[in-house]
């Protein structure tokens, strides 16, 4: 870009004259998020005390349940909000304050666990205590001001923080100060099922992104090679993006059991109709689109020069390969990666519907019982999962674009 | 002349499909590959759920549009940002999670039917057109937008009849890969209680009737390759039209 800087000056005033100022919107945001965290706490109803786990309770305000700690929590709340509201004093300030909202809402879960286990007592064991609406607005306003908040400060320090926190959690539950919640109550009535859930879910979607891996690498190498291959691939690959998970899943059960009745000898592979193989096979197969894309595009995004460049120094096409178009292309490989793993932890949930096991059975379940809490004990780890894994890949992707830039 | 072409393909793989999902040659489908003869899903209640279908993926697809495109506009004025982090992190996060676990989540709380579904849609497609509308205001040219200016173009006539404009292309490129996605993805809804081409495929599921699951499936792939059929050919419509001088 060769602007004359008359011409950037210009423009920079046209657009600042008369338009608000992106301070004056992030600080309206702001306001309007502290508004949403203090209603939520004074005015919606936090905690819910229901006869059992499937009828709805009578929901309760913060101001009940907690008493005078949710004044002084929306106090503090104002206070860290107000003293950065005017003026943005560097890295230092920013840190402190995320680490003080962090601290509010850890305070705010651990209070809430205490009060749920306080508010059952004399009630029948069947009676459960839940957190409501308000305690879930809470928990989103704050964590929007904490990203806010994240923002200009080192991605090590937020970490540090963060780390901080979750350990302080851990030791309030081994303390057990959630015991009194509802979805603690149902996680000890299924821990080992949870767990089971947990060891599924990983193994299975981890298999189906080596699977799909073992099968889109070559794919994508011939994809790139053969551009009239490439039409065909995209095609097939896109086709099945649009059919329907849940049905590609009972297709193949019907499927692999036709197959199974016809060739019995399969059985001995330890192929069963129902349970993991059709579900490691129908993730596979949506994982292939992205992963194949990746692998072809990555290939193909070296810029022609340097590759001329390396034939000309007399390097042949496997090493340019190896060389030249593996490094260059890694980013979109990974970008490719990250959709598929992120993928793949979702589209695993479905086959808790065929009998696979993992999160998705415990969600289903939930569902089929009507019983929020279970579906929300089972949901939690596959959305902590889905978007660790997005971070993690993302930050990863940033890491090996750095050196081209 | 490509869009014509791809449309008219689509058009007829989703002939196809839809020829599949037909009562009777799904039925002698399932009988040559060696499964028992079982009751169909009749074709005037196919059409029924596919009508169904379609409205609940358009008006999700809507809604997402409005949202994705303001939310872009927003964040490419200086006023906006400041946010753009935020909004990218936030919707980053509403696309990584899944579909089945928004409905599942938002059951309890929104109950029977289609709200769930609408909302899990929603949320998997703002992602892909906030994308496009960035890039397609990004790459609208700074001369463009002084040629405006000195023209004396308001912010909002800069807005709507400059930026957005200019973007259309990648704004509606975005919107069709949404649609299709949300198509695909509508028949999750049906766990949820909504009426959708999900439905038979659920019930073939429970009732070990892969009839069922087979026309649901093709139905469903059908109307994916319909609504990518019927976008780009309503595009080559639009824009053979002549421009106004």
């Amino acid at each position: 870009m060769t602007e004359a800087p008359g011409a950037v000056a210009s423009e920079r005033r046209l657009d600042r004259l008369p338009s608000l100022s992106g301070d004056a919107v992030a600080r309206g945001l702001k306001a309007v998020l502290t508004a949403i965290a203090i209603w939520a706490l004074v005015g919606m109803g936090w905690l819910s005390i229901a006869p059992n786990r499937l009828l709805p309770g009578e929901a309760l305000p913060a101001t009940a349940v907690l008493g005078g700690w949710a004044h002084a929590s929306a106090l503090a709340l104002l206070l860290i909000v107000g003293a950065g509201f005017r003026r943005d004093a560097g890295e230092a300030a920013r840190a402190a304050r995320f680490a003080l909202l962090l601290g509010l809402l850890i305070g705010l879960l651990i209070l809430t666990g205490i009060a749920a286990g306080r508010s059952l007592e004399g009630e029948p064991p069947s009676a459960r205590c839940m957190v409501g609406a308000g305690f879930f607005t809470m928990v989103g306003a704050i964590v929007l001001l904490l990203l806010d908040e994240a923002r200009g400060v080192r991605p090590t320090l937020v970490a540090a923080i963060v780390l901080c926190g979750v350990v302080a959690l851990a030791i309030a539950k081994r303390s057990g100060a959630f015991e009194g919640l509802s979805i603690m109550v149902e996680y000890r009535a299924r821990s080992d099922l949870f767990r089971a859930a947990l060891l599924r879910h990983v193994a299975l979607s981890v298999s189906a992104l080596a699977i799909a891996l073992l099968v889109s690498i070559p794919l994508g190498w011939l994809a790139f090679r053969h551009p009239r291959f490439r039409a065909g691939v995209n095609a097939l690959l896109s086709g099945i993006q649009v059919v329907p998970a849940v049905a590609l899943f009972g297709l193949l059960v019907s499927l692999l059991s036709f197959a199974l009745a016809a060739w019995s000898s399969l059985r001995g592979l330890g192929l069963a109709a129902i349970g993991p193989t059709p579900a490691l096979i129908g993730v596979a197969a949506y994982l292939m689109l992205p992963l194949t894309r990746g692998v072809a595009t990555g290939l193909a995004a070296a810029d022609p020069a340097v590759i001329e460049t390396a034939r000309g120094m007399g390097m042949t096409d496997r090493r340019i390969a190896w060389e030249v178009r593996l490094p260059l292309g890694l980013p979109v490989f990974v970008s490719g990666l990250r959709v598929a793993a992120v993928q793949s932890i979702g589209l695993t949930t479905l086959g808790g519907l065929i009998g696979a096991g993992g999160f998705g059975a415990l969600v289903f379940e939930g569902m089929a019982q009507f019983a929020p809490d279970l579906i929300i004990l089972g949901s939690l780890p596959i959305v902590a999962m889905a978007i660790l894994a997005d971070l993690a890949l993302r930050a990863f992707e940033l890491r090996v674009a750095r050196p081209l830039s | 002349m490509k869009q014509l072409h791809y449309g008219l393909a689509a058009a007829a793989v989703a002939l196809a499909l839809a020829a599949v999902a037909d009562p009777d040659t799904a039925s002698r489908l399932v009988e040559a590959l060696g499964g028992t003869r079982k009751p169909p899903v009749p074709a005037d209640r196919l059409l029924d759920l596919a009508a169904r279908h379609a409205t609940l993926a358009i008006t999700s697809v809507a809604v997402a549009s409005i949202l994705g495109v303001t939310l872009g506009v927003f964040v490419t004025r200086s006023a906006g940002a400041a946010l753009r982090p935020l909004v990218d992190t936030l919707v980053a996060a509403l696309q990584a999670i899944p579909p089945i676990v928004v409905v599942a989540l938002a059951f309890p709380a929104l109950g029977f039917g289609s709200a769930p579904t609408v909302l899990a849609l929603v949320f998997y497609c703002v992602m892909p057109v906030l994308r496009g509308t960035i890039a397609g205001i990004e790459a609208v040219p700074g001369e463009a937008r002084q040629a405006a200016r000195a023209m004396g173009f308001t912010r909002w006539q800069l807005i709507w009849s400059i930026e957005v404009p200019l973007a259309l292309p990648l704004i509606s490129e975005a919107v069709r890969v949404a649609l299709v996605l949300a198509v695909a993805t509508a028949a999750i809804g049906a766990l949820a209680g909504a009426a959708t081409l999900g439905t038979p495929i659920i019930t073939g599921l429970q009732n070990q009737n892969e009839l069922h699951i087979l026309q649901g499936a093709a139905a469903t792939a059908a109307l994916a390759f319909l609504a990518e059929a019927a976008w780009l050919l309503g595009l080559c419509l639009v824009e053979r039209q002549p421009v106004e001088a």
